[in-house]
Order: structure tokens, then C-alpha cells, then sequence
């Protein structure tokens, strides 16, 4: 193995077949926990339904569970995601709530990056001083704080003091322009609307800082420490040597193997992040999954919706994997010392 | 004589590590004459690796501090000025070759791209804009500036390694004249082969050859000082023979004022013109290297000399100087060298070492802190 691109193409072969067993896995058991979650489902769902739609309803939950599971799986390889109980299919709402939710992870992640990162350095730079402890203070009650809890000060509290919108992707829904990509701001540029793309904008804050907030205090930590290792090493003192001001050798030659370690750290918070989006996504009223999933275990008063579940699930499972797999692709990019495995 | 390029003066360094004190540097003086080559000698621990880093103030502060002193520079006392000033004087003003080739090249960053850093920073400094002298100059006159070469950063490999990245980067050669001027250093550290170096990574190279560049990159900002800190002692003795040879090549071809630090008296007698030897924490003696070698005026070189080995032939075991190095936390009153010296009486545990002297009977500017130090000719 090496680092040509066909290693780095078999690299990614690899691991997108390793999703299939893992697809396999989530699929069973988010399946089983989601079917005997709810005893009689439907005389639950249907208590005054005519004999006929309950009869219906029992023939499919009436089975076995394995041979639920099957049925379920050989409809999802013919592309029939299910539908909820009601009859809504769950295909749609998840072709049209994962741009959004990719839209509201990437603009956490990018504050992410541009915030937790630096102040990474900063505080590794300040060790022991001022700076390092009020960094300290805001990562760890980041980290402290509930999603929950977050998003709802957030929406109450910081949106009216800051002026800013804390429901949906619009001042109004729907824009009018046609949503090609389900990702508000994008939709926006191409309708070449500049006025709703920063409509679009302003309403991305609030979700994108808190789920951010939330999620930031392993970058920064892990920014920190590695940042701590690499600064007493010599390259980082010949790099002072070479006549290079502090913020260069800071951010160009000692970040930079830093780096590593905290790419490979940003790949698992992704699940963060995602699990993130389902109370964000609620409360801030995002079209996403997040708030697809929220629904479909039953909340808000709604009927449990088990295939919903059990594809987002699923969606939310290939998410973690493929950021794990960018992140891995990064970490060889990031050290000419890695082989693609 | 002319004026020379760096003067260390009463320099004092510590350590502060928890409750301790250690004095790792004390009261130091020396200077580097102008093309000359200045050895420091001792053993592991007596503080020439301090002395070396703390010139160009490379050392953490904390934990380490410096106590007093002066260290001049072109006319500007080094120890006075702020941090953030120094970046202007290290690289092209002062520069130092690390005693571990292995770790002080950038794993991240190709051989090309670490070198033509340094290149670059002295031909931004050469054209009069530094960071230091930009605070104090009107604004940057943005109609002059350069035009950035595009090419070059299409060329920029997305993935690392790749044959199309190979070939993109031999299409649209990076900085052309800038290229050549790393090729020249490479080919001036006798690098056989510039053109393949330049495109690989450190983890890529063997020591010696690793060693080379931070020599290469060195040289190429034209210091007017260079620092050596043990710069062969990491290697194996076969590549230390080569480096050495380098050196001693690049010492006659670039006639730049070099500070060598070595364990090695071997390496010393080979290089340098003057010799300072360094015990616990103090220069006990200074002077030019042929004098110093054949009359050492202070009990610790004598003895240094004796333990070194003189013929490759075996003539029974070698001379070793009872006791060991002083605790720096804690060193022996009077002449740190009491304790082991051959020649100590009552005064050298009541009294200070004496300052520097000219000492009688050896050569010009060959100065001894030993109160004894015309009786050493008479030690065995």
C-alpha cells in the first residue's frame, strides 16, 4: 500500500463496503427496539378505526418479527423506504431533510473549525494563563450544557437579545423559488435571490452556534493538547530559527501536525452532531431529519412511525461513517507519513 | 581586530523548575570575532546547549530566565528587546543548526517547501521589509506588490503523492529562480541528487542527509551568526564524519562567524580557531585552540584532554576525572571544580573561582579562571 490515488480509491472501497454490515447491524436493531417498543400497536394508533383498517394494520404487525424485518428489507432494496402508520411515505421526507440537516452539521462544523481550532491554539499558546482558563470555561460549558437546554436558551434568550431568527430556514415558508437542493441558502443563490439567501443566512446562525457550541469543546481540547506536544518539538524551534513571527510558526508549521490528531477527532463528533440536530432541529423548527426523527419516535403527540425511525437511524449511521471516512482520508492528507490501509 | 559579530557579556541563566533553582548559565563572557569559528566544550549538562539557545532567545522563558547580563548584537543588547522583535533578528541575523537532525525538519511539509521558506524569508528582509521595520514605514504600496503566480498554486497536488500531482508540478515548475537558489544550497551541502530531494517529505531521508538541509536551509538566510549545537552528535559515526567534513568545507567556502558547540574535543580541534570549555555552568578557560590544546591552563581541560582519546591504537584504558558533574541546584562553594580538581587547597572551597586571566607562559588572549592556573603545565 501506498499513497498513489488508486490506494486512496481501494481505501474508500474498503471502507464503503465495511458500511454494508454496519447498515445491516443498525437496521436490526433499531428495527427490533422501535417494534416492541409499543404493545398493541394498533389498537394504540387506531382505537376508533373500522374493523377493516385494524384488521389491515394487524396483518402487518401481527407477524413475526423476523419476517417484519425481512418484508422490510426487501422492500428498502426495491427503494420502498416504508411509510408511517398513517400512510405517509418515508422516502420524501428524508430525500428533502437530509440537504437541510447536512446544510445546519457542515455550518456548525465550519464554526467549529474557525472557533474551537484557534482558540485551541490560543489556549495552548497561553498554557496555564488567563487565556487558557477562560477558554477553558467556555469549552467546558459547552460541553456541560444539555442539547436541549442549549437550544431552548438559545431561542428564548439569545435570539430576541441578538435579534435574530430562531424558527425555520425563512422568514416565510415556502420561498418562492423552487427548492432544488433543500439546502436554504443554496436554493436561495440559485434562484439568484440574494435577499432570501440572506434571509436564509441569518436564520442558519442560531441552530449552526448552538449545535457548535455544543460540540466544540473536543476540538478545542484535543487542539490544545496536541498543540502542547508539538510546540516544544525542534521543528517547531527551527521554524522560530528560520526568523518566522510567532503567529506563523504557530499556525503554519506547528497547527499543522496538530491538525492531525483533531481531523481525526472533528470525524467522531460527527455522531454528536447528528444526534444534536434532533432536539436543534425541533426547536429551531429546521426541516431536517433531526426533526423527521423527532416525530417519528412519537414526539410532539404524534403516532411512533417505525419506519421513519429506522431510515433515519440508518441515514444518521452512514453519516458517521462516511465523516469518519473523510476524516481519515484527511489525516493521510494532513501526514505524508500515512498509507492509505 | 575587527568588531565582533556577537558579544556575550556576564551572561546568567536559570531555571526555575517547581521549588528549585538551578543557575545553568553562570556569568559567561565571550566573543565571536568576525569569520571566525568559536568552539564551546564540557560535559553533558554543564549548560553550553543553553548558552547556544539562549543567544538567539529560543529558550522557553519559563522556565528558564535570564538572570543578567548582556548579549550584543550589531550593536543591540538581545536580552533588553521584546519577543516579538526577535523573529527580524533570528534567521537571517542569527541561526542555529539543532542537535537532533531527526525531529527539526517539518514532518508536514516537503524538503522543497521548507527550504524556499527560508529563502524567502531572506529575500523579504534582503528587499528592506521586515516585520519589525514594517511598524515603522508607511503602508505597503499595494500597486508594487508582486503578482502572485497562479500556476504554481493550480499545481498544488489535492492529493499527495499522486502521479498526475508529479506531473502537474513538472509542467509548471514552482517559482522558477527561486527553485534554482534551493537547488544551489542543496548542491552546496554536497546533496547528490537536489532535484529528487526537493520533493520529499523528512520521514524520506536518513539522518545525515536530514542534517544536511537544516545546514542547507541554515545558509541559505546568510546568517551572521551560526550556531551549532552539537550538530553530529545525534548521528552515526560514520555520517558524523561526513557532516563534519561539510562543515569544515562550508566553513572555508561561506566565511560566516560560526559558535560550535560539541562534546567532542575531536570535533573542535578540527574546526574551530578559538576554544571556550565550559564546567558547571562557568567558562573556566578561553582561548585560541592550538595554544589551549597544547598548554591548558585550567585543571578541568588538562583533565578533559587526558580522558579523550588520543590514538586509534589501544594503549590500556582511558583516563576518566574522578567524581561527577555538580548538582546545579546546589554547587559546591568556591571553584565548582574543587571537589575533583588535583589542585584544589583550602582557598578554592572558601573562594569564587577568579575572573578571566592572561596567564603567564601561554599565548595571546588564552585566559584561565584558576587561581592555580601556572601550575597546571606542571600536572601530569
Amino acid at each position: 500500500m501506498g499513497r498513489s490515488p488508486s490506494d486512496l480509491a481501494v481505501f474508500i472501497a474498503r471502507r464503503l463496503v465495511q458500511l454494508i454490515p454496519v447498515l445491516i447491524g443498525i437496521t436490526i436493531l433499531t428495527f427490533v427496539f422501535t417494534h416492541i417498543s409499543v404493545v398493541n400497536p394498533c389498537s394504540q394508533w387506531f382505537p376508533h378505526a373500522d374493523p377493516a383498517t385494524l384488521a389491515n394494520c394487524r396483518a402487518q404487525f401481527s407477524q413475526p418479527l423476523d419476517v417484519q424485518y425481512w418484508n422490510y428489507l426487501v422492500n428498502l432494496v426495491h427503494g420502498n423506504w416504508g411509510a408511517s402508520v398513517t400512510g405517509v411515505p418515508v422516502y420524501p421526507a428524508i430525500a428533502d431533510g437530509v440537504p437541510a440537516t447536512l446544510e445546519l452539521v457542515l455550518a456548525s462544523l465550519f464554526l467549529m473549525i474557525v472557533i474551537g481550532i484557534p482558540m485551541g491554539v490560543i489556549a495552548a499558546q497561553s498554557a496555564g494563563r488567563w487565556a487558557d482558563h477562560l477558554v477553558r470555561i467556555f469549552y467546558l460549558s459547552g460541553w456541560a450544557t444539555p442539547t436541549y437546554l442549549g437550544a431552548v436558551i438559545a431561542a428564548i434568550f439569545v435570539a430576541p437579545y441578538f435579534g435574530l431568527p430562531s424558527h425555520g430556514e425563512y422568514t416565510s415558508s415556502p420561498p418562492p423559488f423552487t427548492q432544488y437542493t433543500h439546502m436554504s441558502i443554496l436554493d436561495a443563490l440559485l434562484a439568484g435571490n440574494l435577499p432570501w439567501a440572506w434571509d436564509a443566512f441569518v436564520h442558519l446562525i442560531l441552530p449552526a452556534a448552538t449545535l457548535a457550541f455544543i460540540n466544540m469543546g473536543i476540538a478545542t481540547r484535543m487542539t490544545r493538547s496536541s498543540m502542547l506536544e508539538v510546540i516544544p518539538l525542534d521543528y517547531v524551534k527551527s521554524a522560530r530559527m528560520k526568523g518566522l513571527s510567532e503567529f506563523w510558526v504557530m499556525y503554519k508549521h506547528a497547527l499543522r501536525n496538530s491538525l492531525i490528531t483533531t481531523t481525526t477527532v472533528l470525524g467522531v463528533t460527527a455522531g454528536g452532531l447528528l444526534a444534536g440536530t434532533v432536539v436543534i432541529e425541533e426547536v429551531f423548527g429546521w426541516p431536517g431529519i433531526g426533526a423527521y426523527a423527532y416525530t417519528a419516535i412519537g414526539g410532539g403527540g404524534n403516532a411512533p412511525n417505525f419506519d421513519g425511525a429506522v431510515a433515519v437511524v440508518a441515514v444518521f449511521a452512514v453519516g458517521v461513517v462516511i465523516a469518519n471516512l473523510i476524516a481519515d482520508i484527511l489525516y493521510g492528507v494532513l501526514d505524508p507519513r500515512v498509507d492509505w490501509r | 581586530m575587527t568588531a565582533p559579530v556577537i558579544q556575550v557579556e556576564d551572561l546568567t541563566i536559570d531555571y526555575v523548575v517547581g521549588a528549585g533553582r538551578f543557575r545553568a548559565v553562570s556569568n559567561v563572557s565571550l566573543e565571536v570575532p568576525q569569520g571566525h569559528v568559536v568552539g564551546i566544550v564540557g560535559e553533558t549538562g554543564c549548560g553550553k546547549s543553553t548558552l547556544a539557545q539562549a543567544i538567539p532567545r529560543l529558550l522557553p522563558e519559563p522556565p528558564a530566565t535570564i538572570g543578567g547580563g548582556r548579549i550584543v548584537f550589531q550593536g543591540t543588547d538581545l536580552v533588553q528587546i521584546p519577543q516579538w522583535k526577535m523573529p527580524a533578528i533570528r534567521g537571517t541575523g542569527i541561526s542555529m543548526i539543532f542537535q537532533e537532525p531527526l525531529n527539526s525538519l517539518n514532518p508536514a511539509y516537503r524538503i522543497y517547501d521548507q527550504v524556499a521558506e527560508a529563502v524567502r524569508i531572506r529575500r523579504i528582509r534582503e528587499s528592506g521589509r521586515t516585520p519589525v521595520d514594517r511598524r515603522d514605514q508607511p503602508p505597503f504600496d499595494y500597486t508594487q506588490r508582486p503578482q502572485p503566480d497562479v500556476g504554481a498554486e493550480l499545481a498544488k497536488p489535492f492529493l499527495p503523492g499522486g502521479a498526475a500531482a508529479r506531473a502537474a508540478q513538472k509542467a509548471l515548475p514552482r517559482h522558477p529562480e527561486l527553485r534554482d537558489e534551493v537547488l544551489d544550497y542543496l548542491k552546496l551541502v554536497r546533496i547528490n541528487d537536489p532535484e529528487t530531494i526537493l520533493d520529499l517529505y523528512p520521514h524520506e531521508l536518513s539522518g545525515g542527509m536530514r542534517q544536511r538541509i537544516m545546514i542547507a536551509m541554515a545558509l541559505s538566510e546568510k546568517p551572521a551568526l551560526l550556531i551549532a549545537d552539537e550538530p553530529t552528535s545525534a548521528l552515526d559515526v560514520t555520517i558524523q564524519a561526513q557532516v563534519l567534513t561539510l562543515m569544515k568545507e562550508l566553513i572555508e567556502e561561506v566565511n560566516t562567524s560560526i559558535l560550535f558547540i560539541s562534546h567532542d574535543l575531536g570535533v573542535i580541534a578540527e574546526t574551530a580557531d578559538e576554544l571556550g570549555v565550559m564546567y558547571a555552568g562557568k567558562l573556566i578557560e578561553f582561548g585560541p585552540v592550538a595554544d589551549l590544546f597544547e598548554r591548558p591552563r585550567h585543571p578541568y581541560t588538562k583533565a578533559l584532554l587526558r580522558a579523550a582519546p588520543t590514538r586509534y591504537k589501544s594503549e590500556g584504558p582511558l583516563d576518566s576525572i574522578a567524581g561527577s558533574v555538580p548538582n546545579l541546584a546546589r554547587p559546591p562553594p568556591g571553584c565548582r571544580f574543587h571537589p575533583r580538581c588535583p589542585l584544589a587547597r583550602p582557598v578554592c572551597k572558601t573562594e569564587p573561582a577568579p575572573p578571566f586571566a592572561p596567564v603567564e607562559g601561554a599565548g595571546e588572549g588564552h585566559r584561565s579562571a584558576c587561581f592555580f592556573a601556572e601550575e597546571v603545565a606542571s600536572l601530569p
